[in-house]
């Protein structure tokens, strides 16, 4: 069997990894999750002078403590998985931050080559390094890239598989933290033989400063043992002797290697000069410019994803009515009725129904991508925080609730930027307040069935306002009772501009809108059938002496779904809702859109859309204004669709999560308006 | 660690001395040993052969003296002692080094690990309590004065507490002028960061991203509705919320142009801010 290396590639964050690894890798790699969190595994293979080697993209990150999910991921995928070198991706011009890293990298033992990426970028603002004087003092092998013209691709993959077989690897230096945490570390050590047998002075020493550094997750390892005991006291007595915690004390030993190296190899020939990001930033993050740009650029990713989007949409819903049609003429009803009916109203109405939505799904997230990769998403966040931090939220929260108004489930996937689980959970709850695009076809149906003219403008616009000002409220209840707790620290790098790579920028699209592809053909294939059975068993025989549209609903009130409706009205009766209502809801639940077509089937109304007359009148013969409202505001709060609830669960990496998603907004939807309904009688 | 206990004091004084000269000339030669303890060679000589024969040094006549691990140990914790002692002493009690080293000679031998921790705890929380340091007047008796680091917690203290008392103390209100905290400063502004508080959730992450005590920090533009700030450190940018950057002390670099405002306390000599004092290492004789 050939040999077959693995190498993880780490990295900060905007060092231009996920670049290099798309230059090494090209289009042969697969996202998945690490196990158990959700974050993004990157693995790709690539042949390199006859030799198969594995990629892995780790998590970018700028250290590698315990606090934030990406290092902890990061770190044990290099201690359990034990690649064969890391590739470690470093900012030229960014050089002392970022091989801060590269001092954490190497206490885990793994050969290490370092790629000195943007070096044309290093060069341009003047900076001259003695690489050959640097790479000793770091012991490492260093190899300049240029990561978005695939420069020193080739050099790098060379001097990795060098490291690998080399007999006689570089020297690596010690770091060492000065006499008094030195002697703590011994002192731990000491405590820690016992625990450790067979353990290599290396391994050793890593647990022993990670201990000292206050790292939990080690710590935990450890609990209850006399090892804490003397953790403590060492921790103290390094407070007491230096006036800091080890674990600063620590970092600025590190701080102070790299500083040394660097200074002693690093010439820079110019003054460093305003680069083009800064006046790029003037305008874009202006006192008064900043704020109407980013609500320009806003509008654009809306205009965007929802005029450029709707031609190809409706083309698909052209497609996908045709399928169904052609299906069912091709297939004779006498054979298989019940599968002929499965599969054009369930399966076919039903995924069809959300991969209608792909092409503004993929414009949207190509939008988001290219503001990811330029560097703006960075700003939208400086630029919103502080209307999101008296939300409680954080400023990286603002991009998944902008895109809720076009689709839930994006909105949640797009969570994923936000590092602290506690605003990424907020985030995702509040969520399905914020109106969809798939609301407004109920929206549309009702408001002019019940208003004059002059007034539907008004109410859109109050129920769009009503679901961000309940969001909103939401995210403080949540804030202070279940996700309680310290605000995360807001820091966060303002990386330079750069000009996306078109081949970074197609994978990117690709890879989220491929994950919302994957789930029509999963969740929403079984839910679909599922709702189909509902509102179509048992079935009854047509009454021949009623017209079509009346047998149809005679038959849809005798299914499960009109029987539940029926169960649900005693229920429901508080608010303004009888039986149909509650038998258009249960479809709703597959999709918001859905209401629509099952009050057209339950009002007998024939084949409806939201612009159909005779619904409309029907409904405003059955219902009063105020049931308007309330039907309103119940589709707003209550019950996501099963989409948003199945990728909840999948995001928050758990089911309880999603229930309370579900069953919560489902209860504040019943409370609120059975208050409207209630409190407006008496007035109406 | 058990045979600390019956270890005599002048043994252990061999042992740190032993542990000092290694640290400073890499090697203990038994005449260095003599000539810091102030005692002659021969005395010296007895005293290794006892250490050696408990197992705490290597030694061979005319040959340099090294500890064993049980012996660096022990060498550490009387060192450890004798530093928290002089520490409490010159802290809280306000006793000047040299008496303060001299009792902590004689005091380091016999003295508990309890009451050594105890010790230390008192003085880290006398230190910081509540964040405003408290000192010994000749007059006065303890007053409490603001530390410039904790000077903004001092104020949230008096603010809490009744007029102008800090910890039911009287405050000192003279304080140092030539620090302030990052989010004060305007755009354009720089300042050399002195020190770095607040929870170490923040603390962490602000110096995993490069803000490091003693680096050159420029506010660049403060966000459209006015907060966060964007700063720039080490040549790259960062954003941060304002009380975030509350947690930053910094000592403000003048700009050229009103250099005029300037006063002469203002030049930088980089201790403006009072950093606390580490502990300088001290030898005992016998």
């Amino acid at each position: 069997m050939k040999k077959r290396y693995t190498i993880a590639i780490a990295g900060n964050p905007n060092s231009g990894k996920t670049t290099l690894f798309n230059n090494i890798t090209g289009a042969r790699q697969q996202v998945g999750n690490y196990p158990g969190v959700t974050v993004d595994k990157k693995e790709g293979v690539r042949e390199h002078n006859g030799i198969m080697i594995n990629f892995v993209d780790l998590p970018g990150t700028y250290s590698l403590t315990a606090y934030s999910l990406e290092e902890v991921v990061a770190r044990n995928f290099i201690l359990n998985e034990k690649p064969d070198l890391i590739i470690d991706v470093v900012d030229t011009s960014n050089l002392e931050r970022n091989l801060y890293l590269y001092t954490q990298l190497i206490e885990l033992g793994v050969p290490i080559v370092l790629a000195f990426n943007m070096a044309d970028m290093a060069k341009e603002r003047g900076l001259e390094l003695d690489l050959p004087r640097l790479s000793a003092l770091l012991g490492a092998p260093i190899v300049e890239t240029v990561g978005n013209k695939s420069l020193g691709t080739k050099e790098l993959l060379d001097a990795a598989l060098e490291l690998i077989n080399s007999k006689n690897p570089p020297v690596r230096p010690d770091i060492l933290f000065g006499r008094h945490i030195e002697d703590s570390i011994t002192a731990v050590i000491k405590q820690l033989e016992p625990h450790l047998p067979g353990a290599d002075a290396r391994k050793k020493r890593w647990i022993a400063v990670k201990l000292l550094e206050n790292d939990q997750e080690i710590i935990a390892r450890f609990d209850h043992s006399k090892v804490l005991e003397v953790v403590e006291e060492q921790q103290k007595h390094i407070q007491f002797m230096l006036g800091d915690t080890p674990e600063m004390l620590i970092a600025d030993h590190r701080y102070g290697f790299i500083a040394g190296a660097y200074h002693e190899t690093m010439r820079s020939t110019i003054e460093s000069r305003r680069t083009n990001s800064d006046r790029i930033d003037e305008i874009v993050l202006h006192r008064v410019w900043g704020l109407p740009i980013f609500l320009g650029l806003m509008y654009l990713l809306f205009w965007l994803t929802f005029t450029v989007g709707t031609p190809p949409m409706e083309w698909l819903d052209a497609l996908f009515g045709w399928i169904g049609s052609t299906v069912s003429r091709l297939w004779d009803p006498q054979v298989l009725p019940a599968m002929r009916s499965l599969v054009t109203r369930g399966i076919i109405a039903g995924v069809g129904g959300v991969l209608v939505f792909v092409p503004n799904i993929i414009l949207l997230f190509a939008a988001i991508s290219l503001l990811e990769d330029s560097g703006y998403m960075a700003r939208t966040a400086f630029i919103m925080d502080n209307l999101m931090h008296r939300i409680g939220l954080h400023g990286k929260s603002f991009i998944p609730l902008l895109t809720g108004f076009g689709c839930t489930v994006p909105a949640i996937m797009a969570t994923r930027t936000l590092e602290s689980r506690r605003d990424r959970l907020t985030t995702m709850m509040i969520l399905p307040l914020i109106s969809c695009g798939a609301r407004l076809p109920i929206y549309a149906l009702i408001i002019p069935a019940f208003f004059p003219p002059l007034w539907r403008a008004p109410i859109l616009w109050a129920i769009y306002l009503t679901g961000i000002l309940l969001a909103i409220l939401l995210a403080r209840i949540l804030r202070n009772t279940l996700l309680k707790g310290d605000t995360t620290p807001f820091v966060m790098e303002l990386p330079p501009y750069r000009m996306p790579t078109f081949k970074t920028f197609l994978l990117h699209t690709w890879e989220k809108a491929w994950l919302y592809i994957k789930k029509a053909g999963t969740v929403i294939l079984g839910v679909s059938v599922l709702l189909w059975i509902l509102t179509n068993y048992p079935q009854t025989e047509p009454d021949p002496s009623l017209p079509p549209a009346e047998q149809q609903a005679a038959m849809l009130a005798n299914t499960v779904a009109g029987k539940i409706g029926h169960a649900m009205e005693p229920a429901i009766k508080p608010l303004g809702f009888d039986w149909r209502l509650g038998t258009a809801m249960i479809g709703a639940f597959a999709a918001k859109e859905v209401f629509v077509a099952q009050l057209g089937i339950v009002f007998a109304a024939g084949d409806v859309d939201e612009d159909t007359l005779p619904l409309r009148e029907k409904l405003a013969a059955a219902y009063s204004p105020l049931q308007g409202i309330c039907i309103m505001l119940f589709m707003l709060i209550a019950t996501p669709c099963m989409a948003t609830v199945a990728i909840t669960g999948r995001e928050s990496k758990s089911w309880g999560w999603a229930f309370l998603q579900l069953g919560g907004l489902t209860a504040m939807a019943y409370v609120l308006t059975l208050i409207v309904y209630q409190v407006g009688k008496l007035f109406l | 660690m058990a045979s600390n206990n019956s270890l005599s004091a002048s043994l252990e004084n061999y042992l740190e001395t032993i542990y000092l000269l290694i640290e400073e000339n890499k090697v203990a030669r038994s005449k260095d040993i003599a000539d810091r303890l102030k005692i002659n060679r021969s005395s010296v000589t007895g005293g290794l052969q006892a250490l050696r024969s408990r197992g705490l040094i290597n030694y061979e006549p005319y040959e340099f003296v090294t500890l064993t691990e049980e012996g660096r140990q022990i060498a550490a914790n009387v060192l450890h002692r004798h530093n928290i002692l002089k520490e409490f002493f010159v802290e809280v009690l306000s006793i000047d080094e040299e008496e303060a080293d001299e009792t902590a000679c004689r005091m380091e031998h016999g003295i508990s690990k309890n009451i050594i921790n105890r010790l230390m705890d008192f003085a880290n929380y006398f230190k910081t309590c509540p964040n405003a340091g408290v000192q010994w007047h000749e007059h006065v008796g303890y007053n409490c004065k603001p530390n410039l680091k904790d000077l903004r917690c001092c104020a949230k203290c008096m603010a809490q507490t009744s007029e102008g008392a800090c910890c039911g103390l009287p405050i000192d209100r003279s304080m140092p002028q030539s620090c302030t905290t990052l989010e004060k400063l305007k755009p354009g502004e720089k300042g050399i960061i002195e020190s770095i508080s607040g929870s170490s959730a923040i603390k962490r992450r602000i110096r995993d991203m490069g803000v490091t005590n003693g680096a050159l920090i420029e506010v660049v533009r403060v966000a459209p509705m006015g907060n966060p700030i964007e700063v720039k450190v080490k040549g790259y940018y960062l954003s941060l919320r304002k009380d975030e950057a509350a947690d930053i002390v910094v000592e403000p670099q003048i700009i050229e142009k009103n250099a005029e405002n300037s006063e002469p306390s203002l030049s930088g000599n980089g201790s403006a801010c009072g950093t606390m004092p580490g502990v300088r290492d001290k030898r005992c004789t016998i």
